[in-house]
């Protein structure tokens, strides 16, 4: 190799080819993925997130939960994800639509949310339960006790507050942070099926 | 043990090195300090692992922060900031000149740095990115990119003002990552921050990204040093050097479409983790090429430099053959999401990249300084402690995926009880890393004393450059 304008040229073009592959092609297929509209239902899936949900999503990416927990469902051959009862289906480009930060995850410590909100709904786990759960951590997963504010009670009690053994005249109120990273997990759903998701009917000797 | 080389003050030494004496121990010094400091916060984040109530108080200690932020510390303070300035040596020294516009480097290093720091207490604050490899805040990104590019000038005026037209594979590898990094990572910040791709792109762009930093930045960096040290120590020129060029070119065209083996199952166009399953196996034959090459360095004969090498080259091939091994689907189901592909991750940064360019410090720095290192014990305390820790370590973690892998893909195992199962591995892994702190300290507290005996001399005497010595390796 002597000659250094070819190289560079060498170098560049090897570092196109990828380049073009992974960012530029995939932009071209995928990019302009849109809602899928299901006039059976008359509305568009997956559905937008609320402004609370919305802004647990940045919570939940500035607290690095992204580190211990997937949000990425993998299908039913593939590992045991259905059987964990983290979706009936394989998680699709299209459940990811309207996030302007994707977090799919690396590291399952904990379990895959993808789903999250869905099987809360099916487990009747609602707001209060984890924001307890988030206050009080499991397993390997810590306490976040940043989360909440220390407040002595004057005269009725907040609604959403718990209760300190020991301390009567305290409670602890969920800071807003806690309450729309709450909002997001109970958002997490992508259940709904779209074109791309549906089985094909099985065939004679085939799986 | 013997001394290898006890003077080897080159004929180049006293016109070259004194050149690229200022930006590069300003960058081996930023270097070892990140590395330090990535230590320690890597320790803290391992401890939370097997231990999550540990510094759990506030939001700047949680573990998602710590890992972003010792990643960082790690990849961006340690690893490209000595990177960098084995990068610069090599080919000022093969270019035969001194290093031109120098002190466009040491500016470039001291913005690196500070923004760096500014960037890692964002992470602390909470404004990591999210993406692994890639965590910096977006307001440090631009300075960063600036500032790497004024580093990298003066090593492009060594490639392209080089005495002889004839380029060595050391050239090829020192070269690549200047070019390499700002591409990728201005990319990345435009299309994952600035003006980001929609959806699961941005999965795919930052895998793309991930892998182009370890595999077309931080590996060329680290080959490049042995493939120069190799022939240099040892007197005997590298085996079939002819494939040489095969196997940089394989890396540069291959290399960046292993990304997609991350994403095997994904939420992303099948194509996408296809090819990267394929670049994967084809960059099998990148690694054989560089295991053939460099097979001389298995054998140091006494040379500390040789001795670091020959453990990062062996993690090198090992962490490719598995990168390879656990591409494959039916592997990739088990493997996948687990401590196993953290473990093989740790193998390439703390044990292939790292030892390697320990190495080329043993030998570069008491060349810059023109001082020997002043302890050779502290030499043996960093060799031994880093080699048991990166055992614990990465031992430690494999064992740890290869239970969870079973655990996850078992339903009837909770994950409290998953938890309980890999707490003993974690610890193991959180000895490794304590060891391998101990072993940083080690090198910080070794370099500092040759920085201070430096000081000491006048500069005439440093700038005449008095025999450099490399370390007594015994």
């Amino acid at each position: 190799m002597k000659s250094s304008p070819l190289f560079f040229l060498a170098l560049f073009a090897s570092l196109a080819f990828s380049l073009t592959a992974l960012v530029l092609a995939t932009n071209a297929q995928y990019g302009s993925l849109a809602p899928y509209a299901d006039v059976t239902v008359g509305a568009a899936f997956p559905q937008a997130p609320l402004g609370l949900a919305a802004r647990g999503q940045m919570v939940y990416q500035d607290l690095g939960c992204a580190a211990c927990h997937t949000q990425q469902v993998r299908r039913a051959d593939f590992g045991h994800d259905k059987e964990r009862g983290w979706g009936d289906r394989q998680s699709v480009a299209r459940d990811y639509v309207h996030e302007d930060r994707v977090l799919l995850g690396e590291l399952r410590i904990g379990p895959d949310l993808a789903n999250f909100g869905a099987r809360a709904a099916a487990q009747g786990l609602d707001a209060a339960h984890l924001l307890a759960f988030l206050h009080n951590g499991q397993g390997a997963m810590p306490a976040y006790p940043f989360l909440f504010a220390k407040r002595l009670v004057t005269g009725q009690r907040s609604p959403e507050a718990f209760a300190i053994a020991g301390s009567p005249d305290y409670e602890l109120v969920p800071t807003p942070r806690a309450e729309a990273l709450v909002a997001y997990l109970l958002s997490l759903s992508a259940d709904h099926e779209y074109p791309e998701t549906k089985q094909p009917a099985p065939e004679k000797g085939t799986k | 043990m013997t001394t290898v080389s006890t003077n080897v003050a080159l004929p180049e030494a006293s016109d070259i090195d004194p050149s690229a004496r200022c930006p590069l121990l300003i960058l081996i010094g930023a270097a070892i300090g990140w590395l330090v400091v990535g230590g320690v916060l890597a320790l803290i984040a391992s401890i939370q692992l097997h231990t999550p109530g540990f510094l759990a108080c506030c939001p700047f200690m949680t573990y998602g922060r710590m890992q972003a932020a010792q990643e960082t510390a790690f990849l961006y303070g340690w690893a490209i900031n000595a990177g960098l300035a084995v990068s610069l040596w090599l080919l000022a020294r093969l270019g035969g000149s001194p290093l031109r516009a120098a002190g466009l480097a040491s500016v470039g290093a001291i913005f690196w740095n500070l923004a760096l720091a500014l960037g890692v207490a964002g992470i602390l604050a909470g404004d990591l990115t999210g993406f692994a490899f890639f965590q910096l805040p977006a307001y440090v990104q631009p300075i960063m990119f600036v500032a790497y590019a004024a580093v990298a000038v003066p090593g492009v005026l060594a490639w392209t003002g080089r005495r002889n037209a004839f380029t060595f594979a050391t050239q090829w590898y020192a070269v690549a990552p200047l070019f390499v990094f700002p591409w990728v990572f201005s990319v990345a910040q435009v299309t994952l921050l600035f003006a980001p791709v929609h959806g699961t792109i941005q999965a795919v762009v930052a895998a793309w990204f991930g892998q182009n930093l370890g595999a077309l930045v931080l590996a060329p960096f680290a080959l490049a040093a042995v493939y120069y040290l190799l022939p240099k120590i040892s007197g005997r020129p590298i085996r079939y050097y002819d494939y040489a060029a095969h196997g940089f070119w394989a890396l540069l065209v291959i290399g960046g479409w292993a990304g997609g083996r991350q994403l095997i199952g994904g939420p992303v166009p099948v194509w996408v983790a296809t090819t990267g399953i394929i670049a994967s196996m084809l960059l099998l034959f990148h690694y054989m090429v560089v295991g053939v090459n460099l097979v001389g360095a298995l054998c140091p004969r006494g040379s500390t430099v040789l001795r670091f090498a020959a453990i990062g080259l062996k993690a090198y091939v090992l962490g490719g053959v598995l990168n390879a091994v656990t591409s494959i689907r039916a592997v990739a189901k088990f493997s996948q999401f687990t401590f196993f592909s953290v473990a093989q991750t740790q193998l390439l940064l703390d044990g292939a990249f790292t030892f390697m360019i320990f190495g080329a410090l043993y030998f570069l720095v008491p060349r810059l300084a023109g001082k020997p290192w002043p302890s050779a014990a502290l030499i043996r305390v960093h060799f031994a402690a880093v080699l048991s820790g990166l055992v614990l370590k990465v031992g430690g973690l494999f064992v740890a995926g290869w239970i969870q892998g079973g655990d996850l893909n078992h339903v009837a195992v909770s994950f409290p009880a998953m938890a309980g199962h890999l707490q003993p591995w974690l610890l193991a892994a959180t000895a490794g890393q304590a060891l391998m702190l101990l072993g940083s300290l080690a090198l910080a507290l070794n370099f500092a004393r040759l920085l201070v005996v430096c000081f000491k001399q006048p500069a005439r005497e440093l700038l005449c450059g008095s025999a450099a010595a490399e370390v007594p390796a015994s």
